[in-house]
This record gives C-alpha cells, structure tokens and sequence, in this order.
C-alpha cells in the first residue's frame, strides 16, 4: 500500500511551493514550460499507479491521453457542446477505453503485456491518423479553454491556465492516494506481488485490473483535454507509441511506484529537454544516456535514489526535531 | 473493383516482398527473444545503421561492398551492444530491458544524426539488378524479386542450420530450456552471444537490402519496429516458423488490406494482433509448446 513519510511529504511540499512560485513570479514563456510539465506530471501519476502499484507496464498511455484530446476537441469544436460536459465526457470515454483495454489485456503478463497494450495504442494512432473526421495529419485547432468566467478566473491567460493545471493536478494526486489506499488499490498491490494467491483468496483479478487501469484512463483523458486546452490545437502525434516511451521514461526516471518521483522526474524531464534543445539539437542522445545510467545503475530513480540513501537519515532527523519541539512544550507548559 | 489478374500476382508480390524484409528483421529478433528472453526494442535502430553502413560503403566501393560488409558492421556493433550493455541486462526484468534499449534508440537515433547529417541518403540499385523482369505475366522490378528470392534463401538456409546441424540443436534446446541445455554441457552464454551477434548481422543485411527502396533516414528504424514486433508477437516467441508466418500475415494483411479496405487497412493489423494476443496470448506458433 502507498503510504507517505517525511521525505516524501517535504518533497510535495518543495514541489507544490516551486511550482507555485513559478506560477505567480514567471513570465510567458517560463509559464508554458510550468504548464507542459503540470500536464505531464498528471499522465505520470496515471502511469505510475498501473506500473509502479500493478506491475501493468503499459504502453499506450500516450494513446489514451490522445483520445481524451481528440474526445475533447472533437466535441467542443464540431459538435458544439459546452466545453465542461466536453471535458467530462473525454474523461468518461478515456475512462471506458482503458477500462475495456486493461480487461482485454489482464491475462497477459510482462513483455505480452506492454506488446498488446502498445497494439491498442497504435491501433488508436492509426484511426485518428487516417480517419478524417479527425483531420488526419494535419490535426485539429480552434479549440476553446474552459469558461470559468463566473468565479472570476479568465483561463485565456496563462498564469490563470498554469494555476487552474496545478490544482487539478493537486486533486489528481489527492485521488490517486485515495485510489491505492482504498480496498481496490490494496488488492492491486495483491496481485503485483502475487496474483495466484490473490486468485485463489477469491478475488476476481481481472476486475481489479481493469478497474484500476480504467481509473488510470481517466487521469490520462484528463491530462488530453487539459493538453488540447494548453495548446488549443492537437495533432495525431500525441498518441504515438514514442510519447507513451517518454511517459515511461519519466516514471522511471523519478522513481516507479513511489507517485511522488513521477512528479519529480517530470519536472526533470521537460526542463532537461528544453535546456538541452536550447543547446544542441541532439538532446535525444542525452536522455538516451541518462536513461541507459538510470536504469543500469539499479536505482529506482531519482526520487528513489535519494529515499534510499537519505530517507532513514532525514527521516530520524525530522523525527528528532519534531521530539525536541514537543519536549520544548512539556518544559513550557509546566 | 474489377481487376485483371495481373493486378493481384503484382499485389502479391508486393505482400511476399514486404513479408521478406520483415522476415529478415523479425528472425534476429525473435530468437534473441526466445533463446535469451531479452527485449532488443534496438533492432530496429541496427536495421536503420545497417542502411547507413551500406549507404557509405556503396559511395566508396559500389552496391555489393555495402550489401556484404554492412552486415559484418552491424555485427561488429552488436558485439560492443553485447559486451557493453546486454550482458548485464540479461538477468533484469522485461521492463528494464524495454527502457534500456529505448534509451538505445534515442542514443542512436541522434549518433547516425551525428555522424550522417539530416539529409536523407539514397543508394543506387545495382546494374545486374536493375529493370524490370517479367514474371508470371507481370513486368516486376528486378531488385525486389531479388529480396524475395534473398528472403526465401535466408529462410531456407536457417530452417537447415536450426533443423538439420548441431548448433540448430542447441540453439532450439536453448530456447526450450536454457538451464537443462546448460546442464547437458552447452554454453549457453556463448551460444547467446554468437545468436545476438548472428541476429545484428540479419538486421544489418535487412537495412543494406531495404536501402535502395526506401531513402535512408534516421527515423526508418523507429517506422519498421512496430511491425517487426507485430510479427513477431502474432507468428510466436522463438521459432523460425513463427517468424515466417507472421511475416507473411503481416505483409500480406498490409498489403491487400491497402488495396480492398483503404480505409480500416492501418488498423486491421493491430486488430489482428489484438484478437491474436486475446485467443492464443502466445501467439500462433511458440517456439515452447
């Protein structure tokens, strides 16, 4: 089961407090970045909760999150309905895609399992692809923000826009804590570790799969309609299977199965990948490497690199100061 | 749609030819996959790397010297892969493999970059090989009969080598048991490196034959991944035979589907790979009953 400790709570809090400080002080151009990395980090957490908490390494979140773009903008623009019920149905349907993959995939384990979900995915990249309703290669703009004008907030603006992201992504991880403590999440963590014993406790394994990972469909819709809102246009480059690899990647780079290295390695990634591009076109090449380092090095990540060298430590250490504080107290109050 | 039947041998033609180059791909790949459980997501970078070995070498010395020195190049790059990377990641999980040899198609995606610039390459076809033969009925370009015949000669060459020799023998006793083929003697980690380096060179060969066809880019290895995996996944882990049967699918799938049913062509493969995964999760012919 997921629990939080000191460290991991510090670097929420070092999270939640750079980024809204970014938010408030940054200038255009530094808050498109905040915004790209506030919405990869919502389809990290989706990623991480099926492969770091079920073992469902899956390839085509990428996809999924393309389906609650397309959902979105195809149904806000075309269709002509309301952006929030747009927003809610590309949710519902990611939600119900997902939901339909992860059952069909539950009885497929390690390299058939990330095999068939990628099927799933580039099937999806290739309808949206070719299929003109969706504007084939050329992709789909003109598409609107939400109007969240009645409570005074005017998305048009991006500092509202990268503030609106980092709430919803507050909320997304507040979910996915709810989800993985709650009874389902604690049977997913059961059958990661050992599905026949799961099996033979009575539990329909297939069903928690597919629940979980049409939980995650859902936070991946969500993170599409936000990125379609982000850059109000979208193209089927989304859902190619190389930016569910990225996805991965930056799990793996933060830290799989611990949610908050997700976070940590998506701010890692999308400010390496802009610094680099600033310097070199070939910045592919040091992901790359650093990719082939992490993974070599047997460490989980960035965030699990640092839980296991310094976690006890910091964690006796806060544990002290907390003591002394309330031994403090006991000396003031008598 | 009334179509003389010179139209459908040159369509089938164009699947078996599809089929050969992926057969060439997906044979290295899937018995590094059965015989070593090692998810090589880079093979389609070695394909790539291959092309532009062969692109280089033709400018030097002509077609041929690209076609048979490109594979001995990517054969050489398969054992500094081998010796560097792969062997320590043999005992690691699917996923670690899959993220490392993702992290090898980036590297090399930007190297050949490095090395060969944006600009797409093109190799000229042979003299021997060019035009046009004519061929139960229909004119065919000479150099893709040429790469169905190399395909079926590769194909028959190896189903001789795994069936009839004695390293077939232990390389199929591998893929079946690796730890009993050890116990009887085998070495097995020999065995899985001279297979890794044996499956490099056919994906070397594969990107030297392709080159003419298709213009050597640096993205061509991240276009023929998906598909070699396809084939691989539907034909069956480990078996030669797999291999040519998901290829043949694969490309004739591809190929009629593109001409009967424009429309679904692209997605009919990966539903076919759906219902495969779903029905027999193994695929069609697994090299382990």
């Amino acid at each position: 089961m997921f629990r939080h400790n000191s460290l991991r709570y510090a670097v929420l809090a070092l999270l939640a407090a750079g980024a809204l400080f970014q938010a408030l002080t940054a200038e255009y151009f530094g808050l498109e970045i905040l915004t790209e990395i506030l919405i990869l980090a919502i389809l990290v957490l989706a990623l991480d909760i099926v492969a770091g908490f079920g073992g469902m390494v899956s390839l085509c979140h990428g996809a999924l999150m393309g389906v609650g773009a397309y959902t979105y903008a195809i149904l806000s623009t075309k269709a002509g309905i309301a952006p929030p019920v747009a927003l809610a149905a590309s949710i519902a349907l990611t939600g119900a895609a997902a939901w339909v993959i992860g059952a069909i995939c539950s009885r497929s384990h390690g390299i058939y399992f990330i095999m068939a979900t990628l099927a799933f995915g580039q099937m999806a990249y290739s309808y949206v692809f070719e299929a003109p309703i969706f504007g084939g290669d050329d992709g789909l703009g003109g598409i609107s923000r939400l109007d969240l004008s009645f409570i005074g907030v005017d998305l048009n603006d991006s500092r509202s826009f990268a503030l609106f992201c980092l709430a919803i992504l507050g909320a997304v991880y507040g979910a996915s804590v709810l989800i993985l403590r709650s009874g389902l999440g604690r049977s997913l963590s059961g059958v990661m570790h050992n599905e026949q014993r799961m099996r033979a406790l009575g539990l329909t394994v297939w069903r928690v799969k597919a629940d979980v990972f049409g939980l995650s469909g859902m936070i991946a819709g969500l993170a599409g309609a936000l990125a379609a809102q982000h850059i109000l246009y979208i193209s089927p480059g989304l859902l190619s299977w190389t930016v569910s690899g990225e996805a991965l990647v930056v799990v793996i780079l933060g830290g799989l199965g611990t949610l908050v290295g997700p976070l940590v390695g998506a701010a890692a990634f999308v400010v390496l990948k802009h610094e680099l591009s600033a310097v070199t076109t070939y910045w592919h090449l040091v992901v790359g490497v650093i990719l082939i380092a992490v993974v070599m090095s047997r460490a989980n990540g960035i965030f699990g690199w640092i839980e296991a060298r310094w976690g006890a430590r910091i964690e006796r250490r806060l544990a002290d100061t907390t003591r002394k504080a309330e031994a403090k107290e006991v000396l003031t109050d008598a | 749609m009334a179509h003389d039947l010179g139209f459908w041998t040159l369509q089938a033609l164009n699947a078996l030819q599809l089929s050969m180059l992926l057969f060439l791909l997906s044979i290295g790949l899937t018995v590094i996959f059965g015989l070593m459980h090692f998810v090589n997501l880079a093979h389609g970078s070695l394909y790539a790397l291959g092309a532009y070995f062969a692109a280089s070498l033709a400018a030097v010395g002509g077609y041929w010297m690209g076609f048979f020195l490109a594979p001995v190049a990517v054969a050489g790059v398969g054992v500094l892969l081998y010796s560097g990377l792969i062997k320590r990641m043999r005992k690691s999980g699917p996923m670690a493999q899959v993220l490392v040899t993702f992290g090898l198609i980036f590297a090399m995606l930007d190297l050949t970059r490095i090395f060969w610039g944006d600009l797409a390459l093109a190799i000229e076809v042979p003299a021997l090989l060019d035009g046009r033969l004519a061929f139960l009925g229909v004119e065919y370009p000479t150099y893709r009969l040429f790469i169905i015949a190399l395909g079926l000669a590769i194909f028959t060459a190896l189903a001789f080598v795994l069936g009839r020799t004695q390293i077939g023998a232990m390389i199929r006793a591998g893929v079946d048991n690796d730890a009993m083929a050890a116990c009887l003697g085998i070495n097995v980690e020999r065995l899985f490196f001279i297979v890794f380096c044996f499956g490099c060179a056919l994906a070397g060969l594969a990107g030297a034959v392709a080159a003419p066809l298709l213009s050597v880019t640096s993205d061509m290895g991240l276009q023929i991944l998906i598909p070699t995996l396809i084939v691989i996944v539907i034909g069956g882990l480990g078996s030669l035979k797999g291999a040519v049967a998901g290829s043949l699918i694969y490309g004739f799938v591809q190929t009629f589907g593109a001409v009967l049913a424009p429309q679904l062509a692209s997605v009919l493969i990966y539903a076919l790979l759906a219902a495969v995964l779903v029905i027999k999760p193994v695929g069609l012919f697994p090299a382990k009953g």
